[in-house]
């Protein structure tokens, strides 16, 4: 049974965007990358998920609850972190392990305290004399405490400074060891590329790709720099039809290869070249077809 | 429900007692000062016509020109301090939530943990409510004392006491309920302070206009302070059941309307 199952849904606000036919499975023990610009419709997809939101139409259910009718239930099994973290000012990492473990019906204070830990939190310092990074980081302690099935975390890496941000990713991976599961949206693709196998991507509130990760790396094109003997010999190339140039400077030419390296190889031995550079495969050109010209406006 | 009353607890415990305190300082001073203002009260009619209307509209009956110990006694109970005091309380307890939460954004948080959103409406319920009585409690020790010790013409029968008690509780829950029923209809609690605010200001002008206007008298009805006569318990003696019936169903009515609200709307804070 998916942790996630979502079967167009859609959720519309009248004249203002929402989301639209979304279809979401999201499996035990995997971590789920939702990526998307900012806008695309991600936030509104988690609010549905978790029971804020109504669905206009369609259905989303997680671990066989309905999102909607039966959200206590899901919640019960889910630990979330919103994108723009509030917290009460008077909280502090103690009182909200006291305050959730009696909602949760269950002793958070011994994992919620190693998790604090390993987040370098102070257990007793209220949210109102926290920094962002700090009251970001009492919110993941606090939904990871009662070691839930799966997490919902809406761009949880900002305001984290590099080194929680691999904390983070530490925890989500042993999570996803136990067999417990990560939907971990983001607008940043280096995040998701590190930890997540599968990603949706969403653009204008409706699902534009769904795939393995490593799949998309097979579509990606690699870049190509290829440096001639003379710019007049650049100039007189003729490309094949596996390599598409981006930009040319002087004798050094910036190209996209789709397909294997072998063909490349083959075609450069008939060339004048002095020396050929070879990138992995571009995945942020894929997100960025993905993407539209938003993709430009949000970095 | 233990947890989301910790979190209420947390977070109204000093507004509940600066209230309080509040209170007890407002109905010792009346009850102190009130027996010699209104004793002098003949006077103030005189050269000020309007004040007559304003407090027969308050205590609902007649003072005359001179002022009973009972219309003393029952004038602090309509003071507009006291009544203030205690809707202030009302109007900033019951826009919290959802309002309030969706206003500071923490609704995201506290809608994340596995509580049902009726749960949440009966639990900020019991602390409305707990707060209510808490308040009140205090605000009467302060009137009780100061009349037992100093004021023998304000010293209140325990029976009397205990009627006006149940009226102005059943008026707390309508007023309490309608601002929750504002609060749940809202995304942002100045605004649903403010229409609670002006709906407590149109009640008091309906009974105000009442007095001397008679196309306002059918209106009035409308107000809230309409059920509210503590002036007629102390001289009858009598329960009001019918307005305190009166009052709680305005209060069932937008109590229950006000969760199925919750319960069903959408909740967005971005």
């Amino acid at each position: 049974m998916p942790v996630i199952e979502t079967h167009n849904l859609t959720k519309s606000y009248g004249a203002r965007r929402g989301i639209s036919d979304i279809e979401l499975s999201v499996n035990r023990g995997e971590i789920f990358g939702f990526l998307g610009p900012n806008g695309a419709g991600k936030s509104t997809t988690i609010r549905v998920l978790l029971g804020f939101l109504r669905a206009s139409e369609g259905s989303a259910q997680i671990l066989g609850h309905d999102c909607w009718s039966d959200s206590t239930a899901v919640r019960q099994q889910v630990g979330y972190v919103s994108g723009d973290v509030r917290l009460y000012p008077w909280l502090t990492l103690n009182r909200g392990l006291q305050f959730t473990g009696q909602v949760r019906g269950m002793d958070l204070r011994s994992h919620g305290l190693e998790l604090a830990e390993r987040f370098r939190l102070e257990p007793d310092l209220p949210v109102r004399k926290m920094s962002r990074g700090n009251r970001q980081k009492v919110a993941l302690v606090l939904a990871l405490a009662h070691k839930p099935q799966l997490v919902v975390l809406d761009e949880p890496t900002s305001g984290l400074d590099p080194l929680m941000q691999d904390a983070l990713m530490d925890c989500l991976r042993d999570m996803a060891k136990e067999g417990r599961s990560a939907f971990f949206s983001s607008h940043t693709l280096s995040e998701v590329e590190t930890l997540c196998k599968r990603v949706a991507i969403i653009r204008d509130g409706q699902i534009v790709s769904c795939e393995q990760l490593e799949t998309l790396r097979r579509q990606a094109p690699r870049v190509v720099h290829l440096t001639f003997e003379s710019p007049d010999a650049a100039a007189a190339v003729e490309w094949p039809n596996f390599i598409r140039l981006q930009s040319q400077d002087g004798s050094r030419c910036e190209l996209h290869m789709d397909g294997a390296a072998t063909d490349l190889v083959d075609w450069a031995a008939t060339q004048t070249l002095t020396d050929i550079d070879v990138s992995p495969p571009n995945l942020e050109a894929v997100f960025r077809q993905f993407y539209g010209d938003q993709w430009g406006a949000d970095r | 429900m233990k947890g989301l009353l910790l979190k209420i607890f947390l977070e109204t415990r000093w507004p509940v007692i600066f209230f309080g305190a509040g209170l007890a300082a407002i109905m010792s001073i009346l009850t102190w000062v009130l027996p010699t203002i209104l004793g002098d009260i003949a006077d103030v009619f005189q050269s000020i016509p309007l004040i007559k209307p304003l407090i027969s509209a308050l205590l609902g009956v007649d003072p005359d020109s001179q002022f009973s110990a009972q219309m003393t006694q029952a004038f602090l109970w309509v003071h507009p301090t006291v009544l203030c005091t205690l809707w202030g309380h009302e109007i900033m307890y019951c826009t919290r939530s959802p309002a309030g939460e969706i206003d500071r954004g923490t609704i995201d948080f506290l809608l994340g943990l596995p509580v049902s959103r009726w749960k949440l409406h009966i639990a900020e319920t019991i602390g409305w409510l707990a707060s209510g009585i808490i308040i009140l409690g205090i605000g009467i020790s302060g009137h009780v004392i100061v009349a037992q010790q100093f004021v023998e013409k304000m010293q209140p029968s325990l029976s009397a006491i205990s009627m006006i008690l149940c009226n102005l509780m059943s008026m707390y829950i309508a007023v309490g309920t309608i601002a929750m029923l504002v609060s749940s209809l809202s995304d942002r609690r100045n605004r649903a302070m403010g229409v609670v605010f002006a709906i407590l200001l149109v009640s008091f002008l309906l009974n105000f206009l009442a007095q001397f206007w008679k196309p306002a008298e059918p209106w009035a009805r409308l107000s809230v302070l309409e059920y509210y006569r503590p002036a007629e318990i102390i001289q009858e003696g009598t329960l009001p059941t019918t307005n305190i019936a009166i009052l709680l169903t305005v209060g069932t009515i937008c109590w229950i309307t006000a969760g199925l609200i919750l319960r069903r709307r959408s909740i967005c804070t971005v």
